[in-house]
């Protein structure tokens, strides 16, 4: 494989397509730059991309976090509520998906429908009265209102597994039904191994939406130890007086960290799974 | 042809007959509620009520803090007679969304189709490719792409290299907004992953037949990997086209908050995040969200009505 | 299902009923006397909004606090401008307000007249001293006759520059009594020597001022309309604005949107003579510039009828809070306890009690020193606030400023703006009327 790739086509796909990457990366270039330069003048030379000396005050700074509360600290926060949510909304969603996709009943059409309408109308105007729903509940000044409805299920996920599973031919199903499977087997045994590489992009969104999302934390903890990443960002900004504008660009990029790790890590998934086992035929 | 692969493999022909038709049916029923079911108790318990009382709302006067009063019609009627920025909205938001979406879509099949390939570099160029799209609405992106925008930022430093004219890209309605949806190009990493899952869910074995029977590269695109990503070409049209109406994070940020310059960055979602949150006019807010939501289930219904005619399902053999 | 549609129709307004009345229903659990033990254990809930400084110094006015008076717990719920908002308005709506509240003028006559927050006047002179306080500073906290918050601080407006660009447009110094003639011509000697004399004027802030100079204001008393009547003075005031930028004085809007922060804006960069801003602005000016700059009086004529104190922010106290009377005296401690204000030193605007001021000069910074002289000055040379803004102001201010921008783009006449802007404004205001 590798002697067979290193024709002047390999040549060739690697100077565009990397070329073309340097294009796309010259703004997250220019960040990870940027949070080495002194804050006060990041704005000043901005257009010289690489800093006369690198300093690393903006990380240390950064990493100090806000009111007592370590960078690390947020981080964690983070994390916690990005690994709960994102079991529930992987499992939740293939469960829903299959029946969606797979099963015949009534009223199928009418409840596909209800889940498109919820994506259609704009959070702001349901966001009161489910605060409302959530205060009553007692769940305020917790991650309860962010992560137990992950549990039932995420719409867009739901939609695209369905879509996903629509392509594959029902003549598997069929024939595990005669080797005697029930559904909850098909599903299990069946489905699931075959849409692995969408599950991992599910569980790919899912870990990245939960990461950057801002307007759930923001309505719901109250209380900075409980604060999350995005939220802290926001705090290196001031809208009166000077902002930290270094510190906010380092935990930009020590909190890309994360995010990037589990990229790269799953996204080996999207493009093996069945690829490599290979479906029958 | 691809269907016949398969079906040499297994006897597709033997269902299995059923005892009684009712219990079967009701059997079936169960089953399907049991999978669905987890959705339909998080939509009641989460979802409805606030969906209802939104509509209720959009016929009241609310602010948020006292009681809402009934006003009838009165709020639509305002919309569509006697309120400017939200023609100006909507025009821009149409724009926005016809723009981008093609253009996005477009983007992220050519470049998934070119790193659809298993090689550890091009796992690389995946992640890299996708990087845009990780570092998402945080405040970083407004600066950064003030920095790249800007008066001596480097694209008005390439425009100038190639002899044409600087553009005030801040400062120019329509250039904002172009700002707006070069963004959310650039950030083409979600569709490009979802459509590199599709991808790989195609069978290799459909692409070997295809050789054998001498088809080349471009007939096999259009034989076998259009339509066989059809289902997924769908669900990311419907999905881009919603989120594009939805689109709030970018605008604010890079408008600060305003929707300028102009309200040429005025989106939908914005102009009614001021409505309801800064102007206290939440029953004027959700009846925005009504109408919005007219608008994009219509387009939907639009997309899926033709989806009949483009998207093919394996599941449903063929068409 | 029609059935099961119209129960649920009459549950969720029985709901959202309920959300909204409950407000009223715990302000009169709230009047219920309360046995007054001292020591019982109290937690109380307190928001504001900031950056890192502010933080860190409120939190230890906090533990100062709670050291004092080892049976009061406070939680403190802090975030950025703009999150700080999102969160309080649905907070509000579900009667889950924090006890003590820094509130913005933008906001406070939404949260003060929809009865949000609590009339405190019944706790001034005993929770709450105020002795040390100008009336003129404790009525900004006013809405009607009612007192929804207390003043921590003031704020002049003014504006702030560069006395060596100043000398080098060939211009000594600002006298204390310039009027608008005066700005025009050292505006003009600025083009000249290729600066801009400053980056404009926010649209609402400062025709507010030029009305008040004429003896007007930007809304009426009773804020259901316009304060003046004549569009001349907005032509007056427009025609003067639009036609600096015209003749390059004044940066253009589309310069303006592409500039970043505080850190590429011409002052910073030796480009611009000054600013027209609030007096709290000016620390922050002078620290990125990291050279003298100097704080000059609005120009008149009649600047002293113009001028008036801002309220900085204030402390409010949400009306479902059960702890009202703990919380008046926290909010006491943060603007009369010397230590404490040592901690804040006018970050929250210039202090209203004339002990703390006197208490903190010693300390401060130079440039703090600049901020305080000039609202001294002001102080003696200044006319009453107006009061906060009218409902509704938020998005008359958002309708001036996108007028102003379109003038200063020149895509509109000034006369057309005055009439429209007279239309849309009186539209918004008349759903004031009772």
């Amino acid at each position: 494989m590798a002697l067979k790739l290193k024709t002047p086509r390999w040549w060739i796909y690697h100077i565009l397509v990397g070329g073309f990457a340097l294009i796309m990366l010259y703004p997250v270039i220019w960040l990870v730059m940027s949070s080495f330069k002194p804050s006060d003048t990041i704005f000043i030379t901005a257009k010289s991309l690489i800093p006369d000396t690198f300093i690393w005050t903006n990380f240390i700074e950064g990493w100090k976090g806000i009111g007592g509360n370590t960078f690390g600290h947020f981080i964690k926060n983070t994390a916690i509520l990005v690994v709960i949510t994102l079991i529930g909304q992987v499992i939740s969603s293939a469960v829903i998906a299959f029946g969606f996709a797979r099963l015949e009943f009534k009223g199928k059409a009418f409840w596909f429908g209800i889940m498109m309408v919820t994506l259609m109308l704009p959070h702001d105007v349901v966001m009161v009265p489910q605060y409302i729903i959530f205060s009553k509940l007692g769940w305020l000044n917790s991650i309860k209102p962010l992560a137990i409805p992950a549990y039932f299920g995420h719409p867009f996920f739901i939609f695209m597994l369905v879509q996903f599973i629509r392509t594959i031919p029902r003549e598997l199903d069929e024939a595990a039904i005669i080797d005697g499977c029930g559904t909850f087997k098909i599903f299990s045994k069946i489905i699931m191994p075959l849409i692995k590489p969408s599950l991992a992009t599910v569980a790919i969104f899912s870990f990245y939406w939960t990461w950057e999302s801002l307007l759930g934390p923001v309505l719901y903890l109250n209380s900075p130890t409980k604060y999350t990443v995005s939220m802290a960002l926001n705090m290196f900004l001031s809208n009166e007086t000077v902002s930290n504008w270094g510190a906010m660009f380092a935990m930009s990029v020590v909190s890309l960290i994360p995010v990037f790790i589990i990229f790269f890590l799953f996204q080996r998934h999207v493009v093996e799974g069945i690829s490599t086992s290979g479906l029958k035929g | 042809m691809s269907t016949r692969v398969i079906k040499e493999n297994v006897n597709a022909d033997v269902t299995i007959r059923p005892i009684s038709k009712k219990s079967r049916i009701l059997k079936e029923n169960l089953t399907g509620y049991a999978f669905i079911s987890p959705f339909i108790i998080g939509f009641l318990a989460f979802t409805l009520i606030p969906i209802i009382a939104s509509l209720y709302l959009s016929f009241t006067n609310y602010n948020l803090f006292a009681a809402p009063k009934w006003v009838g019609f009165d709020n639509y009627v305002k919309m569509f007679t006697a309120d400017p920025r939200y023609w100006q909205s909507l025009k821009v938001t149409l724009i926005y969304v016809l723009g981008g979406v093609p253009l996005r879509l477009a983007f992220a099949l050519l470049i998934a189709l070119i790193l659809n390939t298993a090689s550890r570099a091009v796992g690389v160029y995946r992640t890299l490719f996708y990087l845009p799209s990780l570092i998402g609405g945080s405040v970083a992106v407004a600066i950064m792409w003030r920095n790249v925008f800007g008066d001596v930022g480097i694209v008005n430093i390439l425009l100038d290299f190639f002899g044409l004219t600087a553009v005030r890209w801040f400062g120019n309605p329509t250039a904002a907004l172009w700002m707006l949806i070069f963004l959310s190009v650039w950030q083409f990493g979600s569709s490009m992953l979802i459509f590199l899952a599709g991808l790989k869910g195609i069978p290799k074995s459909y692409y070997e037949a295809a050789s054998v029977d001498g088809a080349n590269g471009i007939q096999q695109f259009f034989k076998i990997t259009l339509p066989m990503l059809s289902p997924v070409i769908l669900f990311n049209t419907v999905m881009q086209t919603i989120a594009a109406f939805m689109t709030f994070v970018p605008a604010f940020i890079i408008s600060k908050g305003t929707g300028g310059p102009l309200d040429g960055t005025l989106l939908y979602s914005l102009y009614l995040f001021l409505q309801g949150f800064e102007f206290f006019n939440m029953g004027y807010a959700s009846a925005m969200a009504w109408i919005m939501l007219i608008i994009v289930g219509l387009l939907t219904v639009i997309i899926f009505t033709t989806s009949k005619y483009w998207v093919h399902y394996e599941s449903e053999g063929g068409k | 299902m029609k059935k099961l549609l119209v129960l649920l129709f009459s549950f969720v307004l029985v709901f959202t009923l309920a959300a909204c009345n409950s407000s009223s229903s715990t302000s009169s659990e709230e009047t219920k006397p309360k046995e007054d033990k001292k020591d019982e254990p109290v937690t109380l809930r307190i928001a504001w909004w900031g950056s890192q400084p502010r933080h860190d110094y409120t939190l230890k006015i906090i533990e100062m606090y709670q050291e004092k008076y080892p049976n009061v717990k406070i939680e403190a719920e802090y975030a950025a401008w703009d999150d700080y908002w999102k969160k309080l308005a649905p907070q509000a709506a579900a009667n889950e307000l924090p006890d003590i509240i820094q509130m913005d003028l933008s906001y406070f006559s939404q949260y003060a007249q929809n009865d949000q927050i609590a009339d405190l006047s019944k706790y001034v002179g005993k929770e709450i001293n105020t002795k040390d306080i100008s009336d003129n500073v404790m009525d900004g906290g006013k809405v009607g006759d009612k007192l929804y918050g207390i003043n921590t601080g003031v704020n002049v407006v003014g504006f702030h520059y560069d006395p060596a660009l100043l000398k080098k447009a060939g211009v000594d110094s600002i006298d204390e009594n310039w009027t608008w003639d005066d700005y025009k011509e050292i505006a003009t000697k600025a083009k000249d020597a290729g600066l801009f004399i400053d980056t404009g004027m926010k649209a609402d802030v400062f025709f507010n001022y030029y009305l008040r100079t004429l003896g007007k204001s930007l809304y009426s008393k009773d804020g259901t309309t316009l304060g003046y009547k004549d569009d001349k003075m907005f032509e007056e005031f427009f025609n003067m604005t639009a036609g600096l930028v015209k003749d390059k004085a004044v940066p253009t809007p589309d310069y303006l949107a592409q500039l970043k922060g505080l850190e590429d804006s011409p002052l910073v960069t030796n480009s611009g003579i000054g600013v027209y801003q609030w007096s709290n602005q000016f620390v922050g000016l002078q620290q990125v510039a990291n050279r003298e700059l100097a704080i000059a009086p609005m120009p008149g004529p009649d600047s002293d009828k113009g001028l008036y104190l801002k309220p900085a922010m204030f402390w409010s106290v949400g009306n479902n809070s059960e702890n009202k009377e703990e919380a008046a005296k926290f909010i006491d401690f943060m603007i009369n306890d010397i230590e404490a204000n040592k901690l804040n030193l006018g970050d929250r605007g210039v202090p209203g009690s004339s002990v703390v001021k006197d208490a903190l000069k010693p300390l401060l910074s130079p440039a703090q020193v600049q901020v305080f002289d000039y609202v001294d000055w002001a102080e003696g040379n200044s006319s009453a606030f107006d009061g906060p803004d009218p409902v509704g102001a938020g998005q008359v201010i958002e309708t001036l400023d996108s007028l102003s921008e379109q003038m200063a783009y020149g895509n509109l006449s000034v006369k057309d703006a005055a009439k429209q802007f007279r239309q849309q404004a009186e539209s918004i205001l008349s759903q004031n009327k009772k």
